[in-house]
């Protein structure tokens, strides 16, 4: 009789084990997949703004950054660093709020008070992005503001390029 | 495998026989005889123990329950305040004289301009006067226009930051997008 229990005992403890053992696993292979997970790259995204013949003295803009369709579950894009323009009066890094990093969205903002001003076309930014998924991030572009050396608003015309 | 078999047997007759139950209480029988006080003295330590025992029991059980209970209270209360619900954005009246502040040239918006413009009044200031200090008649006019943003008694390139860089912060600006 005691001995019938033993055994019945010994099994049932096998067994509990054995499927301990068997969810640890599948707990951990489920852990290393979601690790592989998805693809992460970094890009930049340079901002150009064309004033067409007037000089162009200050800029803001806004920029909203989204994770492309489809969008697996862990995707999205994240500002990583913001650089400054192409032309000396623009080429200091540019105003923007630090809490925007790590962020999808930024502000940013730069004025030039010299009379070296660029006109045309010109690459006022550079923003460094992260992007998590394969899919192409979508990419909502405002100016704010444009101004001449006066401060007077400009019409102006905002683009961007992705890099490489 | 018969022998096995026997071990698991549930039908053996448990039963011993009244000469041999006879014989083991001869021999396991006390040699002495326990006098009938000492046996009620050591029965009666005995309940008044199990008698302490008891209502220690209950009274430890009873600190226990409310231990219990004042820990549910404390929890439920902390839950009803709901901790972990931030407070949402708040238009305070600080930030309403803030925004004021920097809004230089009163056009309602605080942008870029704003800190372009206050640039441009600093730069063709006085340039002997450096940083327009608040004795002088240049400083005392800009800071009377309340440009002097950070209140540090100048109105210098550090409110012109002040400006710009409230024109790009994320939590006042509620977006163009």
């Amino acid at each position: 009789m005691m001995k019938k229990i033993t055994v019945i005992s010994l099994v049932s403890v096998s067994l509990v084990s054995v499927s301990l053992m068997l969810a640890l696993l599948y707990a951990r292979v489920g852990q290393a997949a979601t690790r592989i997970g998805p693809k992460v790259r970094f890009a930049p995204l340079h901002i150009y703004l064309d004033s067409g013949n007037q000089p162009l003295a200050a800029y803001q803009f806004e920029l909203k950054a989204a994770a492309g369709k489809p969008a697996p579950a862990k995707a999205g894009v994240k500002i990583v660093g913001v650089e400054g323009g192409q032309h000396k009066a623009f080429k200091e890094a540019p105003y923007y709020d630090p809490a925007a990093l790590a962020n999808d969205r930024i502000i940013i903002a730069a004025f030039n008070t010299g009379s070296e001003l660029p006109k045309g076309r010109t690459r006022i930014a550079t923003i460094h992005l992260q992007i998590i998924g394969d899919a192409e991030p979508d990419y909502e572009l405002k100016l704010v503001v444009a101004a001449d050396a006066d401060a007077k608003e400009i019409p102006a015309k905002i683009t961007f390029e992705k890099g490489e | 495998m018969t022998e096995k078999k026997g071990h698991f047997d549930e039908d053996l007759d448990l039963r011993i026989s009244p000469k041999l139950s006879a014989d083991l209480n001869t021999l396991f029988k006390p040699q002495f005889s326990v006098p009938s006080e000492l046996d009620r003295a050591i029965m009666d330590q005995a309940n008044r123990r199990l008698v302490q025992r008891h209502w220690r029991h209950r009274v430890f059980r009873h600190i226990s329950i409310w231990r219990i209970a004042a820990a549910a209270a404390v929890i439920i209360f902390a839950f009803s305040l709901n901790l972990t619900q931030k407070p949402g954005p708040t238009t305070t009246s600080s930030f309403i004289v803030e925004a004021q502040a920097v809004d230089i040239d009163r056009n309602g918006r605080v942008d870029i301009l704003d800190a372009f413009k206050l640039a441009r009044y600093v730069e063709s200031a006085d340039l002997t006067d450096k940083n327009l200090s608040p004795v002088s008649s240049t400083g005392q006019a800009l800071r009377k226009q309340g440009w002097d943003i950070n209140g540090d008694g100048l109105v210098n390139r550090n409110d012109v930051d002040s400006v710009a860089l409230a024109a790009v912060r994320l939590d006042k600006n509620k977006g163009v997008l």
